[in-house]
């Protein structure tokens, strides 16, 4: 029996032009000098991030002696460290264990730094204490007993973590003295600088830079270079309505710009998960974070894209319109990072773009937040000394953020999405709008 | 809805059908301004069938007309329907036009096939579909050998001819061009007013506009002659002219001995004056232009005069605005 064939219904005779318009759109990028300068300048803005983030990870992190332990204050050749353990006076020359029978020999100085490195659970949840004092300088005799319970829990050399309910994220960590106070810098500063760089880059870098730019540059003239050009009117005389033009013109840009931000995401990916901190040869880990950076930035550039290609068909300049709104969203950016929560942020596109990366960041590294407190908190009490704060947490702490939408990581996900897809097709309506109600030349 | 992009399967339908028993071009009272300039006014026309010359100074309108006729323009009040359907709310009728614009931009990148093939699917043919169609009408507008050149290679001709095959590939009922012989060389005029005699006498509704009466003279009679935004005539060239035999031509001979000349010419009736602008130039002054015309070779050769060239100088657009604007033009 003969199948009949598939009735042709109004959808699909649509689908055939508009990739028609689609695909000449493709082309014609692919002719224009412009597209590649735009697409090349993109590249090297990325790639000079990328050589920041290897040469940082080729330094030597300086491993700091937090609790001036290594020192040797009364130059009789042994470490403070060493000769507290041993009881005599750090402060006088003639009291070190070399006078013991049989005598003992110096410690290297190197031996007392970062000798007591954190011993904390990240996996931890809800109120918890951690801590385990690897040196044994809290547990000695001559430590006063409220230096060994400075948190006054009760237990002697731990440190009391505290999770707010209320502002979801982990609050200052409470120690007793000489716990954790001389952590490894190199262990925790290169995983916190290779976050804080997956997260910079992916919010500035592909969200921001490329989000706004390449829309920017590649679709702000979309419409209005044909009708300046009056190419227009070979596309106008055909039954194709005015609004499946502005979105074939739209598809055919999405064509260049998304495998464009696919592979600079994979490219980038790549790099960052050899280079990147860890046991394992590559970061697996990070794919999440990836994807969603790759996600978001294409979600970024379809709402620009329909927002600029609007503001093109509207006016000759429409650049000039686009530009205020490019500020705005650069200024909507470092909202986000400073005030995830603020409602200003809902009028805008990137703070929506942005709520997908935090919220992939959280389900990869779901204590993140406890993770930057550790650095921030550095070394905590060590007699004299005050734990001060390790490298690379300040930057985590900058460009990583709560969702802001008080839910949880998936239903940000799945939220952010939905409301910038509606952006999307809010700004087709207006500008196919636009576009319909322009008397052509 | 993701693009079809591989484009199998069959042709679209036509969801929008043509009104029956209403005119192809029909416009009622369709005027266009813009502040206080009037680009046109009160233009009344209803057209089906045949070549028509859109005849008009630059600004007479012309242009403006034929983006109406686009829906590139919205009319300021009237209506206009193709069809029996109004072009700038729905772009459906398009399906059964063609439409050569008068702009010179085109995409320079693509070749002629390309082209052609792109804006066959956008009449909504498939891949497969367009591809056959492009070599088909590039063929009829003598361009199959070049089809696969970039278009930025071509010739002006050339290009107007691409713009010509573009416009016929959906088979349309109603062609509307542009100034289609500007600036092309004799060459590809006469082979684009081939083309579109062609399309006439195929039944299809054909406007033409141009500045030059030999031109569209050439290709047909019936004529609307635009002037100043208005409609000042409409109906046969011919007859036109007869009604114009009234009033005195001038037909200016270029020639090596004119004084020789003007005594052979001066005994025909339909002379009525002589005068010598130059040394190497003779013109005639008539009532009766055709008659001129009909003995004047014969006049020439029989006698042995050399001549070099005869013209009407006023024997054009601008003569006939005067007459019908009686002088005022």
């Amino acid at each position: 029996m003969m199948v009949p064939p598939k009735k042709d219904n109004v959808f699909r005779a649509l689908d055939r032009k508009l990739g028609a318009v689609a695909e000449f759109t493709m082309r014609q990028y692919r002719t224009k000098l412009s597209t590649w300068v735009v697409l090349g300048v993109g590249f090297i803005a990325i790639a000079i991030i990328v050589l920041f983030y290897v040469d940082s990870m080729q330094q030597e992190i300086e491993a700091i002696d937090n609790d001036g332990d290594s020192m040797d204050w009364d130059g009789d050749g042994y470490p403070t460290g060493q000769e507290r353990i041993y009881g005599t006076d750090p402060g006088n020359p003639d009291s070190h264990p070399g006078t013991f029978s049989p005598p003992i020999a110096p410690d290297p100085p190197e031996k007392w730094i970062n000798e007591d490195d954190f011993d904390w659970d990240l996996s931890a949840t809800g109120d918890t204490t951690v801590g385990y004092d690897d040196d044994g300088d809290c547990r000695l005799a001559d430590t006063t007993e409220s230096q060994k319970d400075r948190n006054r829990n009760n237990v002697n050399c731990d440190i009391i973590l505290d999770y707010s309910e209320m502002s979801g994220r982990w609050l200052q960590p409470q120690s007793d003295g000489f716990v954790d106070e001389d952590p490894d810098e190199e262990k925790y500063s290169r995983e916190a600088i290779h976050r804080a760089f997956l997260l910079a880059i992916g919010k500035m870098g592909f969200v921001f830079l490329l989000g706004i730019f390449l829309p920017l540059f590649l679709a702000t003239g979309l419409i209005r270079e044909e009708m300046d050009n009056s190419t227009m009117h070979f596309m106008l005389a055909k039954p194709i309505a005015r609004r499946d033009i502005f979105l074939g013109r739209i598809v055919g840009y999405l064509g260049i710009v998304w495998p464009y931000i696919i592979a600079m995401g994979i490219l980038v990916g790549l790099i960052s998960g050899f280079a990147g901190p860890g046991d394992g040869l590559f970061r697996f880990a990070d794919l999440g974070i990836w994807m969603a950076i790759i996600f978001a930035t294409m979600l970024a550039t379809l709402v620009y894209g329909m927002l600029f290609c609007a503001l093109g068909t509207l006016w000759k300049h429409g650049i000039v319109l686009a530009l205020p709104f490019a500020a705005w969203e650069l200024g909507m950016a470092i909202v986000s990072f400073n005030a995830p929560a603020a409602s200003i942020l809902r009028f805008s596109v990137i703070g929506w773009s942005l709520n997908i990366i935090d919220a992939a960041a959280l389900i990869v590294w779901p204590n993140l937040s406890l993770f930057i407190e550790m650095g921030q908190w550095g070394g905590g009490y060590a007699g004299d000394y005050w734990g001060s704060q390790l490298e690379g947490a300040d930057a985590l702490s900058a460009f990583a953020s709560d969702t802001g939408l008080g839910i949880g990581p998936l239903a940000t996900i799945a939220v952010s999405t939905v409301v910038l897809l509606f952006q999307a097709l809010v700004l087709w309506i207006v500008g196919s709008a636009i576009f319909k109600g322009k008397e052509i030349e | 809805m993701m693009p079809d992009l591989q484009q199998v399967g069959p042709a679209q339908t036509q969801q929008w059908a043509p009104e029956v028993n209403v005119p192809v071009v029909l416009l009622e009272n369709v005027s266009k301004t813009y502040g206080k300039i009037h680009a046109l006014s009160e233009i009344t026309l209803a057209l089906s069938g045949g070549v028509t010359g859109i005849l008009g100074m630059n600004g007479a309108g012309k242009s403006t007309l034929f983006n109406l006729l686009m829906g590139k323009l919205k009319p300021s009040s009237g209506s206009i329907k193709l069809f029996g359907t109004d072009p700038w709310k729905n772009p459906a009728p398009y399906a059964r036009i063609g439409f050569v614009p008068e702009h010179e931009k085109m995409h320079d990148w693509m070749t002629a096939h390309g082209f052609v093939s792109l804006f066959a699917r956008l009449n909504g043919l498939t891949r497969q579909e367009a591809k056959i169609e492009a070599d088909r009408v590039l063929d009829f507008v003598g361009l199959a050998d070049v089809a696969h050149k970039q278009i930025g290679r071509y010739s002006k001709g050339m290009r107007q001819r691409v713009k010509i095959a573009h416009a016929l590939v959906n088979d349309p009922d109603l062609i509307v061009l542009d100034e289609p012989l500007q600036g092309c060389d004799p060459l590809a005029r006469t082979t684009i007013m081939n083309v579109i005699r062609e399309l006439g006498k195929m039944g299809r509704t054909v406007l033409v506009s141009s500045h030059i009466l030999h031109e569209i003279e050439r290709i047909t009679e019936q004529i609307v002659i635009l002037h100043n935004g208005r409609l000042l005539a409409l109906g046969n060239l011919h007859a036109i002219r007869e009604k114009m035999d009234n009033i005195p031509h001038t037909i200016s001979i270029g020639c090596e001995n004119p004084k020789e000349l003007a005594k052979d010419v001066i005994n025909n009736d339909a002379v009525f004056g002589i005068s010598f602008p130059s040394g190497d130039n003779l013109q005639i002054q008539t009532h009766n232009l055709n008659e001129v015309h009909r003995v004047l070779p014969s006049l020439i050769v029989d006698n042995g005069h050399v001549v070099n060239s005869i013209d009407n100088p006023d024997d054009d657009l601008e003569s006939i605005l005067k007459y019908l604007t009686g002088g005022l033009a």
